[in-house]
Order: C-alpha cells, then structure tokens, then sequence
C-alpha cells in the first residue's frame, strides 16, 4: 500500500513537473504575443503608433523563438518517450572563395566570408519548408498540447491561493483545485508526443525532397560503378579474346605460308592456332559469366542459383518456391547478391554447409543465404569501431557493402546476422511487383 | 548417319553441316528456332541431332527444352547438346532419364573435327559423350568430392574419362597405358565406390554418371 502510494506519488511529482516544461516551452511565444499586447494597451490609444511596437514584438519573437521553441520540443519528446522526430532542416552548403576574391554560397557573390555566410543562412532559412513548418507549430502546440499542460500548474496555483484565504468556503475551494492538479499531472504533457510527431515530423514535400537526394547519390554511384564495369569489360577483351584473334589470324597467315615449303611445321602451327581459339572462348566464357550468366538468361533466378549451387565447393541447399521470373536486373543484382554471399561463405566464414532460401512474397523477393562458418562478418555500413575477430573484415566487407549499393538501386536491403562463432544468416530483400 | 542440326546462328549452323558432310555423314534437316526443332526431331527421327541450347523465340533454353520434350516422345533419342557454357544443373536434366544416347559439349569441341564425329557416332548408338569441362565440374561438385576421396589420382582420371563416354580401349590410347592395366584400376575403382561393372560398356557409363549425379 505505501510502496503503491509511493510509486503514485513519485509519477505524480515527476508528471507535474513534465507539464510545467512543456507548458514553459509552448507557451513562451504566446507569452512574448500577450506583453506586446499588453505593452499597445498601457501606451493606450492615445498615441497613434502604439500599434508599432507590439506588431514588430509579435513579428520578431515569433521568428526568433519558433525554432528553439521546436528544438526544445524534440529533445523533451525524445528524452522522456524514446520518439525520435526528425528536424529535416535544409543544410547550408560550401561558401567557397572565387578566383575574383569574391565569396560564392551557392546563391551570390559577396565581399565577404561573414557576408556571404550570412547571406546564405537567411536564405537557408526563408526557403526552408522546415521553418514554416515550425511557424505553424509554434502558432498552433499552445492551443493543443500548451493547453493540457497547463491544466496542473494552473490547478495548482488556484490551489494554493484559495487554500491561503481566510474562509473554510475557499479552503475547501482550495482543495478541490488541488484534486485534478494531481490527477491530471501524470498525464497532461503526454499531448506533446503526439502533436509533435503530427506537426514536428518532415511533411511530404520534405520527405520527397530527401529521396530526390538519395536517388541523385545513387544514380551517381550507379553511373560510376557502371563505367567501371565497362572499363573492366574493355579491358578484358582487349587484353584477352582480341589479342588471342590477332594471335590466331598470325599463325593461320604463317600457316598459309608454309604451306607448301614445310608442311609438318604448318600443321603445328594450326594445331597451335586451333588451341588458342579454344582458350579465347574460354576467356570469353568467363567474362560473360561475370557480366551476365547465360543460365540466368535461360532458367531465371532459381535455375541460376541452383546452377551457383551445384558449382560451390560447399554443400549448398537450395530451397525455391516454383519457377518465377522477376525482371532482368533484379534478377541480376539478387543473383551476383547469392554468388557474393556464397563466396563468403567459402573464403571467409570456413563454412561447410549453406542453405539458400528463394521465396517469392507477396510485396517482393526474399532470399535468406545461411551457412554454418565461424560468423563475424561486418557489413561496411555497419562497422563501428570493433573489429571482427573472423578475419570476415577486410574482402567480404567491401564486398558487402557493394551489394548493399548494388539492392538499394531497386530499393532493397541487406540484412545480416553474423554473431561471433557463427552462424551468419544475410537476408536479402527486393520489393518488386508480382508478374 | 541421318542427322538433323538445331542452330539459330547461321554461320554455325552452315559449319557444322559441311563437318557433317565432310565426314560423310547427311544432315536431313536443319533447324533455327525451338519449336522446328521440336518438330523436325520427331518427323524426321534422326540417327542423331546436334542442338544449340539457346535459341529463338525467346532466346532461353527452348533447344533444351525441345530435345528433352522429343526425349520424353521417343525415349532415347540420340541427341548431342551443344553450347557455349555447360551446367551441371543441364547435365543433371538430361541424364537424369537414364536412357542414354545424350551427348553434351562446348562448342569449341568442333574444333576437333574427329573426336566430335566420334562422340556423335557414340550418342547415335546409344552411347553417352560428354565434355570434359562437364565431367571436371560433376566430379569436383561437393557430394561426389566427398565419395570420391578415396581414389587415387590416377583412377579419378580414368573414371573422368569413363564418364566422358570413353571406352577402356579409348581411356588406354588417351593415358598412353595397356588395356590391362585400365581394366585393373576400374576394377579396383568400382570395388571402393560399391559399383558393378557392366560388360556393357554403355550402362557401366550411365552407372558412373548416375553416380557422379547422386546428390
């Protein structure tokens, strides 16, 4: 019973305590509008610019206050329910200095650094849709959330006054104020969290602005791990297939020569010939298999990885609802995903045994690579500071986070489950249409 | 022989004719796409086929498809699968109906003209021919790596020509060793791996490969 009454009162006290700051802080403003009012009144209609004053009070404390006013919101909605509101305000970007001596920010020349820094935070500012977001939640969480909060301080004050007054009628007034000042305690800033995550939160044309971000990132990565790829591909068949033609048509032209002259040392050279056509094609086989595996054009996915499986080193299991085909590059991208998972596997996790799961949902694709090896494996995303004591860091990790780049381009993930000693379990996850 | 060649690629297909022809042989048909090679394997009946794995209509597996199709009409069908990669996972399939005269290499087995006719001579009866590059992937694959531990090198190179389809004459010309001497290493081989050898050349093949494919 104590220890429940305890428990009461510690809620109580620390719930009367919340709501006087939430109250502070959302009705700050509102209180700088009432002086300035109140400041017009005591000038009195007397003067003919008393409006003046209060209107450039009501104007510049507005501005200035509304983004500490939402700041201060969000710590207290993070601090005290764990709800993380993003702020989403636009950064400023690089002030750089011209060849000329001027200062560029993106947006003019100015003399100076201070200027051209200045300039820019006041555009920043003015454009932002953060900071109209944050006008309006200013004019609005006194009237909603404000108002909750004040209802157990204020009860209490009005507690307090009437408890002082002489007559039994206001301490009784006095106690009954006192009542709902403790019942509502615990719950009257609980408003803030839900109003601030309403209004607080990025809106739609933020949240779009932030993906046209990332998408312009990853078109960027796309175009340049794609050039490289070509560069690789170039690079190949100049130094491979094309020399080995060349290679090929000189001894067939020397062939042709000695012909007549010297019959046996022709026939070798054709002999030679006819096994450096064969290597080209190997060649050539290798480095379509690395661009795009003719199985996969053939069978789809599940063929493709059945195929990687029969190819491991490993015993490899593979379980695959029905034969589906996805689009080609998703295709693709799961695919070099499993061949990357199961070269892990090998190289790194000194796994025996994987099992492939290929399951086709309703919202997408889903393939979960397991294997028995010593786990440990760190994604790049992921590192932070430890390192792995697999010896699973240094190759698989920039091979990891390259899939991860490689699925985020259709909008999937990679998941991965490596503890220490294994087993390591990645979930790669593609959301694509049902066709 | 009798023969019907499947190859979308024209330059190819016209090749491999003037090989066949070369070494005697006729070419009774030709096709380019899945669906006439389906057709002209069952209307012509060929001693034997020669079928490119990826063709038109849809540029898939459709002259796998067709030969396995024909396979499952007229069960034994000689037919030699040819492409520019080979799969385990396509081996598989078509092994899988333990009816012999299949044959599966890479292109470039053309290159050596004889040997090429030969194993297409071999499918024609029955036989089974496959790449080498087909029986090094069935014999690394992880279960049979496990099984196959206990040979010594030299068996594993003779199973690996078995498997190719060689006969005990061939294998000794191919390791420049006596008839005798192969016969004594299958024999030893089978007894570690728990075979019977067949007199019969054609099944004790199927056998190893059967073996080879056990998953």
């Amino acid at each position: 019973m104590m220890r429940q009454l305890a428990s009461w009162g510690a809620r109580v006290g620390v719930g009367f305590l919340r709501a006087c700051a939430v109250a502070v802080v959302t009705l700050l403003i509102p209180v700088v509008w009432a002086g300035a009012v109140a400041l017009g009144i005591l000038w009195g209609p007397a003067n003919p610019w008393s409006w003046l004053l209060p209107v450039v009070l009501v104007g510049t404390g507005t501005l200035t206050l509304a983004r500490p006013v939402c700041r201060a919101v969000r710590f207290l909605v993070e601090r005290w329910t764990g709800t993380v509101v993003p702020p989403g305000y636009r950064e400023p970007g690089p002030v750089t200095r011209m060849s000329t001596g001027y200062w560029w920010n993106g947006h003019s020349y100015e003399r100076s650094r201070r200027d051209a820094v200045r300039d820019q935070a006041w555009r920043t500012w003015w454009g932002d849709p953060a900071t109209w977001r944050d006008l309006r939640f200013a004019g609005t969480a006194p009237f909603t959330a404000g108002l909750a909060a004040a209802v157990p301080p204020a009860a209490l004050a009005a507690a307090v006054l009437a408890l002082a007054g002489p007559s039994p009628l206001s301490r009784l007034v006095g106690a009954l104020f006192a009542a709902p000042a403790a019942a509502s305690a615990p719950y009257a800033w609980r408003l803030l969290e839900p109003v601030a995550v309403r209004s607080l939160g990025p809106s739609r044309a933020m949240l779009l602005a932030e993906r046209v971000d990332e998408l312009t990132a990853q078109r960027a990565d796309v175009t340049v791990a794609q050039a490289a790829e070509l560069r690789r591909i170039e690079r190949d068949l100049h130094d491979g297939a094309q020399a080995g033609l060349v290679a090929l048509g000189l001894s067939l032209a020397t062939a042709e020569k000695l012909m007549e002259s010297d019959p046996e040392r022709a026939r070798a050279l054709m002999r030679s010939a006819r096994a450096g056509a064969a290597g080209s094609l190997a060649e050539l086989r290798d480095l379509v298999r690395g661009i795009n595996p003719p199985v996969l054009t053939e069978r789809g996915l599940v063929d493709a990885v059945r195929a990687l499986a029969l190819n491991s080193p490993l015993d490899v299991t593979v379980t695959a609802d029905g034969g589906f085909r996805l689009e080609p590059p998703i295709e693709s991208a799961v695919y070099f995903g499993v061949a990357e998972l199961l070269t892990n596997a090998t190289k790194h996790a000194g796994a025996s045994r994987v099992r492939i799961t290929v399951r086709r949902g309703e919202t997408g694709i889903v393939v979960e690579v397991e294997d028995d090896g010593r786990g440990g494996a760190v994604t790049g995303d992921a590192v932070t500071g430890g390192v792995a004591t697999g010896g699973a860091v240094t190759g698989a990790e920039g091979g990891l986070a390259g899939l991860r780049r490689r699925l985020a381009v259709f909008d999937g993930t990679l998941e991965i489950s490596s503890p220490d000693g294994g087993p390591t379990r990645a979930t790669m996850m593609v959301p694509c249409e049902s066709s | 022989m009798r023969i019907v060649v499947a190859e979308d690629l024209y330059l190819l297909r016209d090749g491999m004719v003037h090989l066949l022809e070369a070494y005697g042989h006729e070419v009774v048909a030709t096709a380019a796409t899945g669906p006439e090679t389906l057709n002209a394997l069952l209307t012509h009946r060929p001693d034997a086929a020669v079928v490119d794995v990826r063709m038109p209509p849809t540029q898939s597996d459709e002259g796998l498809q067709a030969a396995l199709a024909a396979r499952r009409q007229v069960p034994g069908l000689p037919v030699l699968i040819l492409s520019q990669h080979v799969e385990q996972l396509y081996a598989r399939e078509l092994l899988a109906d333990g009816a012999g005269g299949i044959g599966y290499f890479l292109k470039e087995s053309v290159f050596d003209g004889e040997q090429f006719v030969d194993a297409l001579e071999r499918v024609a009866k029955g036989g089974t021919a496959m790449d080498p590059a087909v029986i090094a992937a069935l014999v690394s694959s992880a279960p049979s790596n496990r099984r196959l531990d206990r040979l010594t090198e030299r068996e594993l190179e003779v199973l690996g020509l078995m498997a190719e389809g060689l006969s005990n004459q061939a294998i000794a010309q191919r390791l420049f060793l006596s008839d005798s001497a192969i016969s004594k290493y299958t024999t030893s081989m089978f007894g570690k791996l728990g075979l019977t050898d067949d007199e019969n050349g054609n099944r004790r093949v199927l056998a190893v490969l059967a073996y080879l494919n056990k998953p």
